[in-house]
């Protein structure tokens, strides 16, 4: 329940079940509903509010106006044929506006004036100005604000329809009220040009929104999170820009028991702009961190951003998405994963096999990467699949390598002999050999003491064929 | 007395979706071929389904499951002139590999090393989220999860996975140990292997048609992976000695 100047202007549904009323005094509220939260209105974060609700909506027209009585204009004209008409628009609208955390009334009409009439009154959406005619001669005088101060004397005329005011001489009508009341009517049918003042997005982002408890729940957080996503799409939007970094910080407890904020930064491997993306790799990376302290206060800054580059559609889509799906995918994944579980090989020319195979995070540009290996490679002699962390030592039996059953040697040794420029030479014979069970191994046979020496050279399992 | 075209005399004829227990299923839609004709025709839609779990049980790692999916995987290598890169048709992601994985070794099996995507979770529940999101991505051509026992509770993880698998055209190979075989499973094709001399044998444990009770002998050799290729180019005759001819330097 709001206040404003000890009166009643807002309040919910279950208060109004007790018979709560606007215009009611506080004590008669108290009377009546004990247990209700009482607030203050406060102007400033109703406008604050507004401003966010325009800023989230400059994705779908870059022309936003506010206008009195909690009101934000759209001019969408031009974006039906790209968000697929007006039903699917609104729908849009409707799920950022919940998103945001803010109920609204929706209405359209082809004037913006009666748009914003139309939206006080409920949910009204005309698309031609003479179903938009018919509906404002239904409705009441109170809805035109230049009206305001002639209100009773329009009643006593008995004239409570906008219908009925314009039936009324149009120079008596000026004499009495003013131009501005007809001006504001002409506007509202379309019979006088409309002029706004746009909503500019600001230069920077920086978003901030304040919890209304200690929360923990990271789940909750990433619900919070997405009122801000909601406005950076806008913003992102507006500005025909991409981001590469975001900031998302938490605030905690101040006073006595500060804790220091907890910063959340997200690296995109590919500027994105998408809402939904952003939200779902903000989802994971809260569910990935601990909160040292409950947050109070939640914060979002775009920090590098990149001039926005659509990808051109093609007139026949490859299956299976483009290569922007694959790369969302794989950032989904680091987000969960992490940076170094998702990775892409980057062999090098080496002739041991462990440095010879080498992964790094997909995150890297393609240009740090060194060349991928040469059609060469598949000239030298078989390698295995798959390479164990640590060559397993074999035993002997009968003069045969043993690994769980005796091993047979199927090719000629391959001698590896290498590593010497830089301190650590290897020699090893490398053999290709089968167990009992048929299974293919990678063996080989290196000595200690270097191959003149009268030790038993030692027998080592590297690898598995797949 | 009916004719002999009646749907009740041929049973199967009424819907695609409808076979008699003797059959192969044919409702599915056409399989990825295997790239074996024996084994093509023992799967129904004629090869690998694309789009839903296919299960391969292992005694142990590396007998020959690579080299027995290498058709469905090797391409050509690019040529130099080509732009690198990797499209979906390419692409196959490796997730819990049991080892580290050989770049070069895949090199030789057909796949060049930049079509790999390798994924490591640090458990069960990470692991089957990231291969759901592989599948709703649906921007891979393979998808091969190696999934060990799972713990009891855990089993609707694969049922979550085989729906996943359905909603695009990935092939989505799970390969588990022998010891999964007695544990239920919502995989429409279950293969048990077992390594064989140069080759496999490939038992079916479920698949939609009739029941196969003995196993059959996939033939895998020759194999670029296994076989030593010795370039023609390179190779130098060794200059014939007849015997008893000594170089007279050396007999010196």
């Amino acid at each position: 329940m709001v206040f404003e100047r000890e009166r009643v202007t807002a309040l919910s549904a279950p208060a109004r079940a007790l018979g709560v009323q606007e215009g009611m005094r506080r004590g008669g509220v108290q009377l009546l509903a004990p247990q209700a939260l009482l607030q203050e209105r406060d102007p400033l974060r109703e406008q604050g509010l507004l401003e966010q609700t325009a800023l989230a909506l400059l994705q779908y027209t870059p022309q936003v106006t506010l206008a009195p009585d909690a009101c934000v204009l759209l001019d969408v004209s031009a974006s039906l044929r790209l968000f697929g008409g007006m039903r699917a628009l609104c729908r849009k609208i409707g799920v950022t506006i919940a998103r945001l955390g803010v109920s609204a009334t929706l209405s359209s009409a082809v004037t913006a004036t009666g748009a914003w009439m139309l939206a006080r009154y409920g949910n009204v959406r005309t698309l031609r100005s003479r179903s938009l005619q018919r509906r404002l001669d239904r409705l009441p005088v109170v809805l035109l604000s230049a009206a305001q101060a002639h209100l009773e004397w329009l009643h006593g005329l008995g004239c409570r329809q906008l219908g009925q005011l314009r039936r009324l001489p149009r120079p008596g009508l000026q004499r009495r009220c003013g131009r501005a009341l007809l001006d504001m009517l002409d506007r509202a049918y379309g019979d006088l040009p409309e002029l706004h003042e746009w909503v500019v997005a600001p230069p920077v982002f920086k978003a901030r929104v304040e919890l209304p408890d200690r929360i923990e729940h990271t789940d909750i957080l990433a619900a919070y999170a997405q009122g801000l996503l909601a406005q950076l799409a806008g913003w992102l939007a507006a500005r025909q820009l991409s981001i590469k970094q975001l900031h998302l910080w938490l605030e905690h407890e101040r006073g006595r028991q500060a804790v220091a904020p907890t910063a959340l930064r997200i690296a995109l491997s590919v500027p994105a702009w998408q809402e939904d993306h952003l939200h779902t790799l903000v989802k994971e990376k809260l569910a990935r961190s601990s909160l040292p302290a409950p947050a109070i206060a939640l914060g979002l800054a775009a920090e590098e951003l990149e001039t926005m580059q659509p990808a051109s559609e093609l007139l026949f889509p490859e299956p299976g998405g483009s290569p922007e799906d694959h790369q969302r995918l794989l950032e989904l994944l680091v987000a969960r994963l992490g940076a170094d579980k998702v990775r892409q090989a980057a062999p090098r020319a080496d002739h041991r096999p462990e440095i010879a195979n080498r992964w790094c995070s997909f995150m890297q540009s393609a240009t740090e990467l060194p060349a991928p290996l040469s059609t060469d490679a598949t000239r030298l002699p078989p390698r295995p699949l798959w390479l164990l962390e640590e060559p397993l030592p074999l035993r002997m039996q009968q003069h045969k390598p043993f690994y769980r059953t005796p091993l047979e040697f199927t090719s000629p040794p391959e001698r590896i002999e290498a590593g010497w420029w830089e301190g650590r030479p290897l020699t090893r014979d490398y053999f290709t050999a089968r167990d009992a069970r048929h299974a293919y191994y990678w063996i080989f046979r290196q000595w200690r003491g270097g191959e003149a020496s009268d030790e038993e050279p030692q027998w080592f399992l590297h690898g598995l064929f797949g | 007395m009916l004719p002999p075209s009646s749907p009740v005399h041929r049973p199967e004829n009424i819907h695609p979706s409808l076979w008699l227990a003797s059959q192969l299923a044919r409702g599915g839609g056409h399989g990825v071929s295997s790239g074996f004709e024996a084994l093509d025709a023992e799967l129904p839609g004629r090869g690998w389904p694309a789009g839903a779990l296919i299960e391969l049980l292992l005694p142990q790692d590396g007998i020959g499951e690579l080299r027995l999916l290498r058709p469905l995987l090797a391409r050509p290598p690019a040529s130099a002139q080509r732009v690198a890169r990797v499209t979906r048709a390419e692409r196959i992601a490796l997730l819990q590999a049991p080892h580290q994985v050989n770049a070069p070794g895949w090199v030789h099996l057909g796949v060049q090393a930049a079509r790999l995507l390798h994924l490591q979770a640090d458990n069960a529940v990470d692991a089957c989220w990231a291969a759901e999101q592989v599948l709703r991505a649906d921007s891979c051509h393979a998808l091969l999860m190696w999934q060990p026992r799972l713990r009891t509770g855990e089993h609707d993880l694969l049922r979550r996975l085989h729906v996943a698998a359905q909603a695009g055209q990935t092939l989505f190979f799970m390969l588990r140990p022998w010891s999964c075989a007695r544990e239920p499973s919502p995989a429409p094709l279950r293969l048990t292997l077992q390594a064989a001399r140069d080759g496999l044998e490939i038992g079916f444990l479920k698949r939609r048609g009739p029941l196969r009770e003995q196993s059959l002998f996939l033939p895998l050799t020759p194999s670029p992976n296994l076989q030593r290729h010795v370039p023609t180019v390179d190779r130098r005759t060794p200059a014939t000695a007849a015997a008893g001819s000594i170089p007279s330097e050396l007999a010196g």
